[in-house]
């Protein structure tokens, strides 16, 4: 089956499906380039997309400080968070960020190393702390996205790697160890509500807390998201269906509105 | 009338202020405004068992870690962004070479904001639930008596000495800032407020009476500083927010040498070790490259 567009776009277009109007929305700085194309290029025109549709009151704070950005405008490929280029960009107000602590922030976007079976994340370390296989960059601002914001969307690249049963370190909280432990943590609110791959979408069982298996993208088949995914729970319902696709019009807004001289997606 | 103290010095005297062990924070943030050849000159003087105190940091750390120079790093994030994990410090960590201290990177920044208040400590929600206080000691846990709910105490950042790459300055120790600031450059203000001992890198020392003109913008007057610098391209090859970008080549360069020791070692012996002064790695970096990195009207946004 031929797509007549590109998973970065079906991708965004997931991502303003899951956004409401009058929120205030979240994404800070990626390390490595393939992190910075799906952490912080697809999660903006997804964000500018649901301002176009249907949320024309919420905020984006892109790079963490550029409110409500002129998308279309964008200087550069956000390849840093403090570019000169960035400080040319037209935007709405730089003047503030959200007060986290207060529950300002609706929704942050992230990534993560290490994915577990109740959605706790890890970008610290693979395998043991004092001497780890692997080490990462650190919690940076992953604590606060699972704590102080509402929701936490985190999107990934799928691979098995990626999806483990048990996170080797915590750095963003997920359900921990299944039902009701945020709330005996002390945690004031939030956690993650999706996650988002190149291949599917998983959501979390609101009884056991457990990752589940969304919907897959058109195109894809279950086996190959099988095939790619390492958790070893019950996380595929008797029926999944299938992503929305992308419509002509989200299309549209996308290659011609949002991201006309593709910046943001490349078109092929 | 007797005369003001001057606190213009060289590189190499500012940087013999620092002694192995010393407890510093090197100021900018991720790939940002650090001072660069105030770095460097610590590495050519051979400083050892430093405990880096800081909050997101790029190739300050990397490279200070790779040459040897550290014992221990308080942080929440070291990487180099588009160009991916810090080599010497992902080198460094897996072999045990280092301890670690970690933060989530708000807390780090607000340890800073604590010390300039005076105070030792201060309580956070955001890292409840995480694994960061498991390996964190310095991380306490207590019942607010005031509604019941549990928090973090995390202490101050209190650091020994402070070093800032800043725009200007005069031979005084005046430090002024430019006047719109943002993330990086209110970081940094905040940093040389934490600290008694404060070493600021500027781009161009100026005239005192032009600093009288100027005084909205001094930021660090001189009874807060203990000496200051003429180095232009100082945070090179990191960017100076309003002034130059970050050389992207050559902090590729720098990761992709640093992936081997072997590599990065070659990386030191001429960058670092292979110039004696600040003057002399500009002109090894080239005007060309220095010239593709500046930004003409920076300052206006």
């Amino acid at each position: 089956m031929s797509l007549n567009y590109t998973v970065y776009e079906a991708m965004a277009v997931a991502i303003s499906h899951e956004l409401n109007d009058n929120e205030n929305w979240f994404i800070g700085l990626a390390t490595g380039d393939a992190t910075i194309q799906i952490l912080s290029r697809v999660p903006v025109v997804g964000m500018c997309l649901a301002q176009l549709t249907h949320a024309p009151n919420s905020f984006m704070a892109v790079a963490g400080w550029l409110m409500n950005p002129v998308v279309s405008e964008i200087p550069t490929a956000m390849e840093t968070e403090f570019g000169t280029a960035l400080q040319f960009w037209r935007c709405e107000s730089r003047a503030t960020g959200y007060l986290a602590a207060r529950g300002e922030c609706d929704v942050g976007f992230g990534s993560a190393a290490q994915i577990d079976k109740y959605g706790n994340c890890n970008i610290v370390c693979i395998g043991d702390y004092y001497r780890p296989k692997i080490r990462l960059i650190g919690p940076i601002n992953q604590p606060g996205h699972f704590s102080l914001f509402k929701r936490e969307v985190i999107i990934v690249d799928h691979e098995k790697r990626n999806f483990v049963d048990k996170v080797d370190f915590i750095s963003g909280v997920g359900y921990l160890d299944g039902p009701g432990a945020r709330e005996k943590a002390g945690l004031p609110r939030g956690g993650p509500c999706l996650i988002l791959t190149d291949k599917c979408i998983f959501d979390f069982d609101p009884e056991t807390k457990l990752v589940r298996l969304k919907s897959i993208h058109p195109g894809v088949s279950l086996e190959e998201v099988i095939a790619k995914t390492g958790y070893t729970h019950n996380w595929i319902p008797d029926s999944v269906p299938e992503t929305p696709a992308p419509t002509d019009e989200e299309l549209r807004l996308i290659r011609e509105v949002i991201d006309p001289r593709a910046v943001l997606i490349p078109r092929s | 009338m007797p005369e003001l103290k001057e606190k213009a010095c060289t590189l190499s005297e500012a940087a013999s202020l620092i002694k192995d062990g010393d407890r510093i924070h090197i100021g900018g943030f991720s790939v940002h405004n650090h001072p660069m050849a105030f770095v460097y000159e610590l590495i050519r003087r051979g400083v050892k068992d430093l405990t880096l105190v800081g909050h997101v940091s790029s190739c300050e750390v990397d490279i200070l870690v790779g040459a040897g120079c550290v014992k221990k790093v308080e942080i929440s994030y070291v990487g180099l962004e588009e160009h991916g994990l810090a080599p010497n410090y992902r080198r460094a960590v897996e072999s045990g070479q280092i301890e670690l201290e970690e933060y989530s990177e708000p807390v780090a920044f607000e340890r800073f904001a604590c010390s300039s208040r005076g105070q030792s400590f201060f309580t956070t929600q955001e890292m409840l639930g995480t694994d960061i206080p498991k390996y964190n000691p310095k991380i306490k846990e207590m019942i607010s008596p005031y509604n019941g709910q549990k928090y973090h105490l995390v202490p101050a950042a209190d650091p020994d000495w402070v070093i800032l790459h800043a725009p200007m300055g005069d031979k005084y120790g005046n430090v002024l800032f430019f006047e719109r600031k943002q993330l990086p450059e209110r970081l940094d203000e905040t940093a040389g407020q934490s600290c008694a001992n404060v070493i600021v890198t500027v781009e161009q020392i100026i005239s005192r009476s032009r600093v009288m003109g100027l005084s909205h913008l001094n930021i660090l007057p001189r009874f807060r500083t203990t000496a200051i610098v003429e180095a232009p391209y100082g945070a090179h090859p990191s960017s100076f927010i309003k002034l130059y970008e970050q050389d992207r080549g050559h902090m590729g360069m720098y990761a992709r040498m640093s992936r081997t020791p072997e590599g990065f070692k070659a990386y030191l012996d001429k960058y670092v070790y292979g110039v004696k002064t600040h003057m002399e790695y500009l002109n090894l970096i080239g005007m060309e490259n220095l010239l593709k990195c500046r930004v003409v009207g920076g300052t206006l946004v």
